[in-house]
């Protein structure tokens, strides 16, 4: 069935574009439960892509096994055509996907800035005895991690929080310092786990904007789970629909917002 | 064969022994997710109390130098009031030192290490008041029964020391009760409940608070009661000795699976028999087999033989 | 003042030495890691240092030269190293309360298998470990530019990549995999260099006490080194440090307390032998009131206060 509705969506979107992720029957099973259910999918290169669906769908458990911070019971993930499934969570975020999470998980203890210079870890080589002998290069490292992190403090306007401990930051400050924290590894894929909980409808429209701005400006795709619908109608060029870990929708928004299944899974019951 | 038959025999003993307090240590793991490391300090304490029960008196070193309580208390009188006194200890160090850590939400590790010093204060307290010598159990300690009987004929005659008889007797009793305590009575199941899901039990009304004590008391009534059957089996070597066997308890809890009863019985009965036929000539080698089985259990099967796999929440 | 030194020369080194052993289980903390090992390589490099100088080495006391302590350090540290790493690869992923217990079994290994192999001395030990120094006080000379070089180092690594790798994964080690970070590498890394440290500390400590024992690994000195980092601080280097030289200096304190006039009699006797109840008692008031011990890292804004720097982005 998932592979009827990707035929749909490829001939409807009517672009070529790239696949730059690609999941394949994807699943991940916890004992008994199946959390994620044979999913298929490919992701267009610099689209922004949605994923819905009610509480418990799976879409974090996706994003998990994307990411891999968690194992895959079957299936196979792509990632610019190359089979990326057996590689562990530290290798895939050096490829360039990076994350943000749904319960924010910022390193507490430590500064906004410092979160942003540890995510820098990948594109910076000292290690340690260059590191604790001072040497020429490794200051230079130093130096220009510390410059991007504050570029990119200054982009989600935090600036002025740079020292603060990231746990006292406002809920909101939070969010926009992991987005910034997972910028730091310029990837070329972000996912975005719920973005905009807890926020007001007009930082709903700002983030939206803001999405959008950082899709041009770095050049990104975005795949983004997301509670609120209309946030995701109004900004997502696909949408992909989960229900009990099944795929049971995939298309441009105005095909998935009348799709009967859909209606009846998730939006009829809200 | 003799040999072989005596060697079973004396693993299955010292193996029953484990396996009761190593189901102490799993009670408690699993209501709490912790181990609580002053558990082998509270085994010494139990053979302390029994001895001192029995009418015992104490050396010339220590505070309480040629002390003796008045009374002397049958054997298996002693060993039940010995093991009670143990499980109030228990209770009170619960209350004291791991309650606060738990208003706090701390992390599992840090009540570990608190009971680490809970450990090191007991045993160094016992030291204190009664000095460091080793006290034996008075020799009728059993009363009537004979310090030995023979399990084979007049020819082939195979010894068994009758304490051995006893402590396996009184392991299993108790490792009965407890199977019987948990899985039939009300606050055995509640105290599976909040194992499973502590946040759910007590919102189904479950006083989690006291159950946590109850758990405690038996938790440490059986380290009281596993202190007391050794001791009398050997004798008390010093106030140091719970410390060697707490360690080898978390041989056997890890070996059974943590959180599991029936496996702190198997590991218990499995580390027990390894340690009886490890041959005479490697005899100094003893104390290392639990270590090096814990330590291959560890990396191979962290779970142990009869634990549940653990699935990181992410 | 040699009078003072002479008195409390051995008293000093114990302190500089016990904060080298704090450091050396800071190490593996700084990425989350409770490691209850540092007593077994601590033993181990007393016992190569004592064995290579008591019957490889062959010399006699009046005439055993630094050079050769320094190179039975060097010894020491490689084989704990490479023992480190070995025993890491497995036992690091482990998590938490399993880790320890680990390095527990580990540690207890070692000494069961020390206390029964010949060239270890089996129970007895060994004895009569030569001399490089005519004094005790003059260990300094190695041990204090060692504690002084892994302050260095360690106030650097709080500093660089490599540090900030570390306490990404003490913070949060699944998110710290998400940025790119190999956790299990940095664990190994950071076990290794206190399994190194408490080696090469090992190999001093074998000749400034001159015998070496199974007692020096045992589960009772990881809860002493565990006191010095709980209580001193975990958060940042300086409070092993300064853990380890209050805790080694305090059973020396207490006994001197307690022969304060006017004190009670049983309070005197209780601070001179109950020592290691007053270290039991520290922790557990210590898990309690200073989860993260005593010296965190604003110790180095209060620096800042004092030299009127601003604050530093």
């Amino acid at each position: 069935m998932s592979q009827n509705i990707s035929q749909i969506s490829e001939t409807n979107s009517g672009t070529n574009k790239n696949i730059i992720l690609e999941v394949r029957e994807l699943t991940r099973r916890f004992g008994g439960l199946v959390a994620v259910n044979h999913v298929s999918f490919g992701v267009h290169e610099d689209e922004i892509f949605g994923l819905i669906g009610p509480n418990g769908a799976g879409k974090t458990t996706l994003f998990n096994l994307i990411t891999s911070l968690i194992p895959i019971s079957s299936g196979e993930l792509f990632y610019q055509g190359v089979r990326i499934s057996q590689l562990c969570c530290h290798q895939i975020a050096g490829l360039g996907i990076a994350r943000t999470f749904q319960n924010i998980r910022l390193f507490g203890e430590l500064s906004a800035l410092e979160n942003i210079i540890i995510a820098r870890h990948v594109h910076t080589k000292s290690n340690l005895i260059t590191g604790i002998l001072e040497l020429p290069t490794a200051v230079k490292e130093e130096k220009r991690s510390r410059q991007k992190a504050l570029e990119l403090l200054e982009l989600v306007g935090l600036s002025d929080r740079a020292t603060e401990n990231a746990r006292n930051l406002a809920y909101g400050d939070q969010r926009r310092l992991e987005i910034a924290r997972a910028l730091a590894l310029e990837p070329k894929i972000l996912l975005l786990d719920e973005p905009a909980a807890g926020m007001n409808p007009s930082e709903k429209h700002q983030l939206s904007q803001f999405i959008r701005d950082l899709r041009s400006l770095f050049n990104l795709t975005i795949i983004l789970i997301e509670h609120h619908v209309p946030l995701v109608m109004g900004l997502c060029d696909r949408i992909a629909v989960l229900d009990f870990g099944e795929l049971i929708a995939l298309g441009e928004p105005s095909v998935v917002r009348n799709d009967p299944a859909v209606i009846e899974a998730y939006l009829g019951n809200e | 064969m003799e040999l072989i038959l005596q060697e079973l025999l004396n693993g299955l003993s010292i193996g029953s022994v484990y396996a009761i307090f190593a189901l102490g240590y799993t009670l408690v793991y699993s209501i709490l997710g912790i181990i609580n490391l002053a558990h082998g300090a509270i085994f010494t304490l139990g053979a302390y109390f029994t001895y001192t029960l029995m009418g015992g008196s104490f050396g010339f070193n220590g505070l309480l130098a040629n002390a003796a309580i008045p009374v002397k208390l049958p054997f298996f009188l002693a060993l039940i009031l010995g093991s009670m006194l143990a499980g109030l200890v228990g209770v009170l160090v619960e209350r004291i030192a791991f309650q606060p850590l738990r208003r706090q939400s701390a992390d599992p590790l840090l009540t570990v290490v608190s009971s680490l010093g809970v450990a090191v204060v007991l045993v160094n307290l016992i030291q204190y008041l009664v000095g460091a010598e080793s006290y034996t159990f008075p020799a009728n300690t059993f009363g009537n029964i004979p310090p030995a009987f023979n399990f084979g004929n007049s020819d082939h005659p195979i010894p068994i020391r009758s304490v051995q008889i006893i402590i396996f007797a009184v392991s299993a009793v108790f490792v009965l009760l407890l199977t019987y305590f948990i899985n039939l009575t009300k606050y055995g199941k509640a105290i599976q409940a909040i194992a499973e899901d502590a946040v759910t039990a007590s919102l189904l009304g479950i006083n989690t608070d006291r159950l946590t004590m109850l758990t405690f008391f038996i938790s440490s009534f059986l380290a009281g009661l596993a202190g007391t059957l050794v001791a009398s089996s050997v004798s008390i070597p010093g106030p140091y000795f719970g410390i060697a066997f707490g360690l080898r308890g978390l041989a056997v809890v890890v070996l059974g699976g943590l959180g599991s009863i029936p496996g702190a019985v198997l590991g218990g009965l499995v580390i027990g028999l390894v340690e009886a036929f490890v041959p005479g000539e490697f005899s100094g080698y003893k104390d290392a087999v639990a270590f090096a089985i814990l330590f291959i259990m560890l990396v191979v099967r962290p779970q142990g033989l009869l634990g549940k796999q653990f699935v990181q929440k992410v | 003042m040699s009078e003072f030194f002479s008195t409390y020369g051995s008293l000093i080194v114990s302190m500089v030495l016990g904060a080298l052993l704090g450091l050396s289980l800071y190490l593996p903390l700084m990425t989350g890691q409770l490691s209850l090992a540092s007593p077994g390589f601590y033993a181990l490099g007393g016992y190569i240092a004592a064995i290579l100088s008591t019957k490889v080495f062959n010399q006699s006391s009046h005439e055993f030269s630094i050079f050769y302590l320094l190179l039975e350090m060097g010894i020491a540290g490689i084989v704990c190293g490479l023992l480190g790493i070995a025993v890491g690869i497995p036992t690091l992923r482990l998590r938490g309360i399993y880790l320890a217990i680990a390095t527990i079994a580990f540690g207890e290994v070692l000494r069961v298998v020390s206390l029964n192999l010949e060239i270890t001395g089996g129970a007895v030990g060994i004895f009569g470990i030569p001399q490089p120094f005519p004094n005790q006080i003059s260990y300094l000379w190695v041990a204090l530019p060692l504690l002084i070089v892994s302050m260095l180092i360690l106030y650097r690594l709080e500093r660089i990549r490599v540090g900030r790798a570390f306490i990404a994964i003490r913070e949060d080690e699944l998110v710290a995999g998400a940025m790119g970070i190999n956790p299990t590498y940095y664990k190994i890394l950071a076990f290794t260099l206190g399994a190194i440290l408490a080696g090469v500390v090992g190999a001093i400590s074998a000749h400034f006490l001159n015998t070496w024992n199974a007692r020096q690994g045992t589960f009772d000195a990881s809860i002493i080194y565990l006191t010095f980092v709980l209580i001193g601080g975990s958060r940042t280097f300086v409070g092993p440090v300064l853990g380890g030289i209050v805790f080694t200096a305090l059973p020396e304190i207490l006994r001197n307390l307690a022969q304060t006039n006017g004190l009670p009699d049983w309070l005197a006797h209780f601070l001179q032998d109950g020592r290691l109840i007053i270290f039991g008692l520290l922790i557990v008031t210590g898990t309690i009131f200073f989860p993260q011990g005593i010296v965190t890292p604003n110790i180095f804004n209060i620096f800042n206060i004092f030299t009127r720097k601003s604050k530093k982005i």
